[in-house]
Formats: C-alpha cells, sequence, structure tokens
C-alpha cells in the first residue's frame, strides 16, 4: 500500500498546507492566543496594568458563581434571547413566507428596506431607540398620546418592568430582517412539486408552511439560531447606549458585567472569569443545536 | 527556486509578526533626530469640548513662547476613553509625560499603587503651590503611597478647574411669575410646591444615566450632615456608617420630591443631556447639577439663567458637593520631569485661571486681582457659590469615591429608590452593605 501512495501521480500532497500557514497564522495570533490570555488571567488577581499579578486559582470562578449579579445578568441574557431569537425567527418566517410565495410588487424594495436594521451600526441603534422611547419628546410616546393611550405613555427606559422588553424589542428589531433575508434564501431550495402535491391533496397554506416550508429550513433556522443567540448572549453595546443596565440592575447583562469589571473596576481576573464562563455557554448551546440540525439532516434522509 | 520563494515570504511573514509582538524599544534605542534640539512633552487630557479645548491649546501655545525648543504634543480624549487608556500607557517607557488622571480610588488610587505617578511634594514647595491651593483642594489629589488611603500622604496630581453642585434657575420664568431665589430650604420646598402648583415642571431632571441621580441625592445629603462626616465617609476613615438618620432623611425628601411631581414628566426615562437641553430650551424652572453646565447654559439660547447653591435649613450653614476637575499628574518614568512640573505649574497660574474664567468655567485658582472680567452673569452666579463655600469651609464631596463600586451601587439603588422598589431605609442599607464590605476588606 505504502508503495501506491508513493507512486501516485501529481506532486506530493503536504505542500498544500503551506497555503494555509498564512491564515493559520492570522487566526493563531488574533484569535487563539487572546483566547488562551483570557483563559489565563482568569485564575488571577490582576488590575490590568501593574506587575501586581497573583494567582488565585479558581477563586474568581468561585466567587461568580455565588455573585447574584451574575445570576441576575445570565437570566436577562436569557429573556434576550425570546427578543434576540425567537420573535425573530418567527417574524422572519412569516414575512419570507409572505414574499416568497407569490410574485409582490417591488419586492426588491420590501426585502432591502426590512433587512436594513441588520446594517445599522449597534451604537446607532441604540442612540436612535434611546430618542424614540424619550418619555418628554420621544415619538412613540406622542403617538400613544395622539391616539387617546396616555396610560401606555409610560418612561419605557426607565420602568422597571418595561426596561428590559423595550431593550429587547429593540433587539428584534434589528434580527428579524436577517432571519428574513435567510429563509427567503433557503426557501428557492425547496422544490416547487412539494407545495403542488400537498395542495392536490387538499393541504391549506397554514399546512403547506408548517409541513413543507418549516422542515425545508432547518438547516437555515439553526443557523439563524446560532447566529441570534450568540448575539443576545453577547449583547453590550446596545444596553451601554440605552439603559447601562438600569433602572436599579433590570438591563444589566454580562457583557456589561465584563467591561464594569475590567474598565471601571480593575478587575482584569474577574472580567475574565466572567468571558470565559460565557464563551462556555455560548459554545454548549452552539454545539447542541448543530447536533440537533444533524440529527435532522440524517432522519430526512 | 520556487520552494525557496514560499520559504523565504513565510520566514519574513513571521519576522514581521514577531517583532510586532516584541517589546517596543527602549527610549535609549532611539537615536535624536539630528539637527534638531527640540524636546516634546507629551500631554494627554480630556478638554475636548470647543470653548475647554481652546484654553488648553491658548497655554500650550504660550508655554511653548516661553520655553525655546519645547514642543508640546497634545493628545484630547473623551474622559471615558482617557480612562481606559491612560492606565496602560503610563506603564510605557514612551507614555504620556503628562496625563489627566481622575480621581478616587479606582484611579488615581490604584496607578498609585502600581508605583506609575510622581509624587509631587518637592514641587508642592518649589513652586509655593500651597498659596495657590487649600490642604482641602491637596487631600482631594492625595493618597498613601501605597495607594490604600485617599486623602492623606503624597501629592499626586493639581487640577486647573474647580465645580460646584448647585441649583440652575430659569431667570425668565421666575421673574415672570414674581419668585425670588430662596434663601432656606424651607423656602425652597415651599418655592417648589408653587411652581408644581403654577403647572411648571420644578426641576428638570432625568435619571436614565443613573450617575446624575446621585448628585440630586447627595445635595440635599450636605445639607443634613457635618462635613467631618463627608470627609470620614470619603476617605474611608473613622468607620462611619452610610446607614444613619441623616441619610435617610435625604433619601426620603428626594422621594418625597419624585412623588410630588417635582421632577420631569417621565424622569426615569430621560437621559442628562436630555433633561439639560429640554431645561435650556425653557422647560423648567430649575435643574440641579454642578458649574460645569454654565458655559453651556451661557450660548446658543434665548433664556437667561442664573445659578445659586442649594439652600440651607434656618439658622444652619450648609455643605455643598464640591471640588476640584479631574487633576494633572506625571508619569513616573518619564525623563522629563522637570519640564513636566513646569506644565504643571503652568495650568494652575493666575494666566490659566483667567482663562478658563472667560471660557466660563470655574478656575481652582484665585483670578489674578486687576481681573476685568464681566461677572455679572451665570459664570459670576458659579463664582460667587464656589467662593461662599471656600470661605466657609462648606465643601462637600462627590460620595461615589467612598469605595470601588460605591458609583454603581449608588446608581442602581437611587434608581431602585425613586421606581418604588425599594423604601429609604432599605436604600441607606443597601448602600451601607456595600460600604462596610469595602471598609472590612481595607482592614484585613
Amino acid at each position: 500500500m505504502a508503495n501506491v501512495t508513493k507512486k501516485y501521480p501529481g506532486e506530493s500532497r503536504w505542500k498544500g498546507w503551506w497555503y494555509l500557514l498564512p491564515a493559520l497564522l492570522v487566526y493563531l495570533l488574533f484569535t487563539f492566543l487572546p483566547i488562551l490570555e483570557t483563559i489565563r488571567s482568569s485564575f488571577y488577581q490582576w488590575d490590568g496594568f501593574s506587575q501586581n499579578k497573583v494567582w488565585i486559582g479558581l477563586a474568581n470562578y468561585v466567587e461568580l458563581f455565588s455573585d447574584p449579579k451574575f445570576h441576575n445578568a445570565l437570566r436577562n441574557n436569557l429573556i434576550f434571547v425570546i427578543f434576540y431569537s425567537l420573535i425573530p425567527i418567527l417574524i422572519g418566517l412569516f414575512l419570507a413566507s409572505m414574499l416568497s410565495r407569490r410574485p409582490i410588487p417591488g419586492f426588491a424594495f420590501f426585502r432591502t428596506a426590512l433587512f436594513l436594521p441588520q446594517v445599522i451600526s449597534m451604537v446607532v441603534v441604540g442612540v436612535i431607540w434611546r430618542w424614540m422611547f424619550n418619555p418628554t419628546f420621544g415619538p412613540i410616546n406622542s403617538l400613544l398620546r395622539q391616539i387617546g393611550l396616555d396610560v401606555f405613555a409610560i418612561s419605557w427606559l426607565g420602568d422597571f418592568t418595561w426596561a428590559l422588553p423595550a431593550v429587547g424589542s429593540i433587539g428584534t428589531w434589528v434580527q428579524y430582517g436577517f432571519c428574513m433575508v435567510l429563509f427567503l434564501a433557503g426557501m428557492q431550495h425547496i422544490q416547487d412539486e412539494y407545495y403542488e402535491a400537498a395542495s392536490l391533496d387538499g393541504a391549506n397554506a397554514f399546512k403547506q408552511f408548517i409541513h413543507i416550508t418549516v422542515p425545508g429550513l432547518r438547516s437555515e433556522i439553526a443557523v439563524a439560531l446560532v447566529t441570534t443567540i450568540i448575539a443576545a448572549l453577547r449583547v453590550f453595546d446596545l444596553v451601554y447606549t440605552t439603559t447601562r443596565g438600569g433602572p436599579g440592575e433590570t438591563t444589566m447583562v454580562t457583557g456589561f458585567l465584563i467591561y464594569r469589571a475590567a474598565f471601571t473596576n480593575n478587575r482584569i481576573g474577574y472580567a475574565a472569569a466572567i468571558a470565559t464562563v460565557l464563551t462556555l455557554i455560548i459554545l454548549i448551546i452552539s454545539l447542541f443545536i448543530r447536533r440537533y440540525q444533524q440529527q435532522g439532516s440524517e432522519e430526512s434522509t | 527556486m520556487k520552494k525557496r520563494t514560499i520559504f523565504l515570504s513565510i520566514s519574513l511573514a513571521l519576522m514581521i509578526l514577531l517583532s510586532a509582538c516584541a517589546k517596543p524599544a527602549s527610549p535609549t534605542d532611539q537615536a535624536p533626530v539630528a539637527g534638531t534640539e527640540e524636546e516634546v512633552l507629551l500631554v494627554w487630557d480630556q478638554f475636548y469640548r470647543d470653548e475647554e479645548s481652546k484654553v488648553i491649546e491658548t497655554l500650550n501655545a504660550e508655554f511653548e513662547a516661553a520655553h525655546p525648543g519645547v514642543r508640546i504634543q497634545r493628545e484630547v480624549k473623551v474622559l471615558d476613553d482617557l480612562r481606559t487608556t491612560v492606565k496602560l500607557a503610563l506603564t510605557k517607557p514612551d507614555g504620556p509625560d503628562v496625563a489627566q488622571v481622575n480621581q478616587g480610588r479606582n484611579d488615581m488610587g490604584a496607578l498609585v499603587e502600581a508605583g506609575l505617578l510622581l509624587p509631587l511634594n518637592s514641587y508642592l514647595n518649589q513652586y509655593n503651590w500651597g498659596t495657590v491651593f487649600s490642604t482641602s483642594v491637596a487631600s482631594r489629589n492625595s493618597f498613601t503611597e501605597d495607594g490604600k488611603t485617599f486623602g492623606t500622604g503624597n501629592l499626586y496630581g493639581v487640577s486647573p478647574t474647580a465645580e460646584v453642585v448647585g441649583v440652575f434657575y430659569n431667570k425668565g420664568i421666575f421673574n415672570k411669575n414674581g419668585w425670588d431665589v430662596p434663601t432656606t430650604f424651607e423656602d425652597f420646598e415651599a418655592l417648589l410646591a408653587e411652581i408644581k402648583a403654577a403647572g411648571i415642571t420644578p426641576i428638570s431632571f432625568g435619571s436614565l444615566d443613573g450617575w446624575n441621580a446621585i448628585h440630586e441625592f447627595s445635595a440635599i445629603q450636605h445639607l443634613l450632615v457635618s462635613l467631618d462626616y463627608i470627609n470620614n465617609l470619603t476617605y474611608g476613615v473613622n468607620n462611619v456608617s452610610f446607614d444613619t438618620p441623616e441619610n435617610r432623611q435625604a433619601a426620603q425628601i428626594l422621594l418625597d420630591w419624585a412623588n410630588a411631581g417635582y421632577f420631569s414628566d417621565g424622569f426615569p426615562g430621560i437621559g442628562y443631556d436630555d433633561s439639560n437641553n429640554l431645561f435650556k430650551a425653557g422647560n423648567g424652572a430649575m435643574t440641579i447639577t454642578g458649574s460645569w453646565l454654565a458655559p453651556e447654559l451661557m450660548v446658543d439660547t434665548d433664556q437667561e439663567f442664573g445659578f445659586f447653591l442649594l439652600p440651607p435649613y434656618e439658622g444652619q450653614t450648609g455643605l455643598a458637593i464640591g471640588g476640584v476637575g479631574i487633576p494633572f499628574a506625571i508619569r513616573k518614568t518619564s525623563e522629563k520631569q522637570e519640564l513636566a512640573a513646569e506644565y504643571l505649574n503652568w495650568m494652575i497660574s493666575p494666566r490659566a485661571a483667567e482663562l478658563w474664567a472667560e471660557a466660563g468655567m470655574l478656575p481652582a485658582m484665585a483670578l489674578p486681582e486687576d481681573s476685568k472680567l464681566e461677572t455679572k452673569n451665570l459664570f459670576g452666579d458659579t463664582l460667587n457659590a464656589w467662593n461662599t463655600i471656600n470661605q466657609a469651609n462648606a465643601v462637600g464631596h462627590y460620595i461615589d469615591w467612598a469605595t470601588p463600586t460605591f458609583y454603581d451601587t449608588l446608581v442602581a439603588e437611587l434608581q431602585k429608590l425613586l421606581g418604588g422598589i425599594s423604601t429609604p431605609a432599605n436604600f441607606t442599607e443597601a448602600v451601607e452593605a456595600d460600604y462596610a464590605a469595602y471598609l472590612q476588606s481595607q482592614s484585613k
């Protein structure tokens, strides 16, 4: 056998690896090493600039798991998953099926307009919505007052009940366009014959949607889930520009805790520990979704 | 041949990458530029607003003119930016020689502890700074050498500007309704009710950003406590508590004002800048904030504003939150320490005082005796207030300096108090928990 490979026509295969090297170096240097360095820092007590770096083992993690602020932030992140991921995927599915099945005049315009929030910088989005939600001169409350719903004209971002849903719904506004475009692309791969056969069998539009469109979009839905859940778990800029975690701690998220620990409280080690745990959570969720997606595609073949 | 090219290009790429990771060259490696004897002083400051920046530019140009061969290389940053980058920059041999360093434990204290700032005691004597600022001002820029104790020990910075928290009021609204500036706290509260009854927002205020709620609370608190208490609390000495009847009372007053509708409608959802813009546009009779707002209220508006200290209870002298602005400090490893100290002295000169005053900002130092500055305006009001509390030894503190997490705790707890989630007693207990934990960690 060894002889066969040796005499195989063409040049030796190992050369191909050289082409990977530049990208690999960049990856190692700017992604992998910083991750390792973050994990290493999480075992130290360090302010980020002095020589005074003390190994404290797992103490940061012990503190983290008993920190009610971390529990609260993580819970808020999970609520953000509803607004960043579940609702946008439902809206995306709905809009995509509206736009894809029958020709609509101005299709390209709708697709672009609905996708637009996705391309605006998150900081700009935050500033815009802070103004939209302003209780005195924001358009949302002006509108509510004009149609006589004065009782609903509350101070959205400062309200202990409504601040989190308000910030979350900004996330929905940003993410649904992405889901829609993803699903629109996926729907082009579903053959029309399925729909024809289904309608001959008497399935209505809703049944077709549930039994043909949704299964056909399995891998697109998985991609949408992974990206939007990651966005929900690492949200920082939106909270920073709208509420800074307030009122009280109602919109506090782990990303903001990391920023605060690292840059205002000089606790790099503790910040690194939060970041490491957050990364692990994201990894586990992503693996879980991929597994589910693969299982699904095996079943369908 | 081909193989060699690939190998060479890879080695080259590696070398570039490795050299990028290598430590920066030490200053001795850098040959002086031929033909110039120019000495460059690298300065980082946070005076980014137009009128502030002009003051620094003028002072820098005059410094260069008075010191031939010296060039000032200035880098301006927004405060948040400066705070996050200056710490690391001060560890570098080519970092800023002079930088503005925020007061308090997380910034100046941490830098002193890391041994990165130069103690200025010898320059204090050399330049007679004792005649420029009081010991109370000096203690705000002082730490013990280990960076642990605030308010005492070595001097590490000098502040060019001063600040006092008080009440801005709309003169037009006051005149039209025949209201006078109140002189006692009782009158002030009566006035609040009167303004509210007239259908005007008494105090323009928004707590969305959080930090200015600390000022609203603490301004009231300062009327109820002694200077010793505020000093002890801020500098973490003599084991005082935050959970006191006075602090509870101050929280209760703040809550009563909120419940009586004395603040802007929907104030929990309004940011600091938005609330100021509403006030500047004539919405609201008063706003409680620092004198730093004065320059902004003197331009681009058809309204006329005045300033007074939150008046004390009848028969008492009240304290006011006040202090000096972010100080200039010198990097310990700088090779131009003498020149840097001269620059610091320049920044707190009578000339600097004059330029700051012209820009509408309170200077931390006395104005020249022959100053012809116009003071029958808003700036004059803030200057009067500052002089009043200085002469009465009634300059209080920003209480959020007290512990490294005090700011975050105060913001969250005040929002809970104003949102009706907690009571004044819950508030003082929660803040005391933070304070007691810090005192305990310090005594270990």
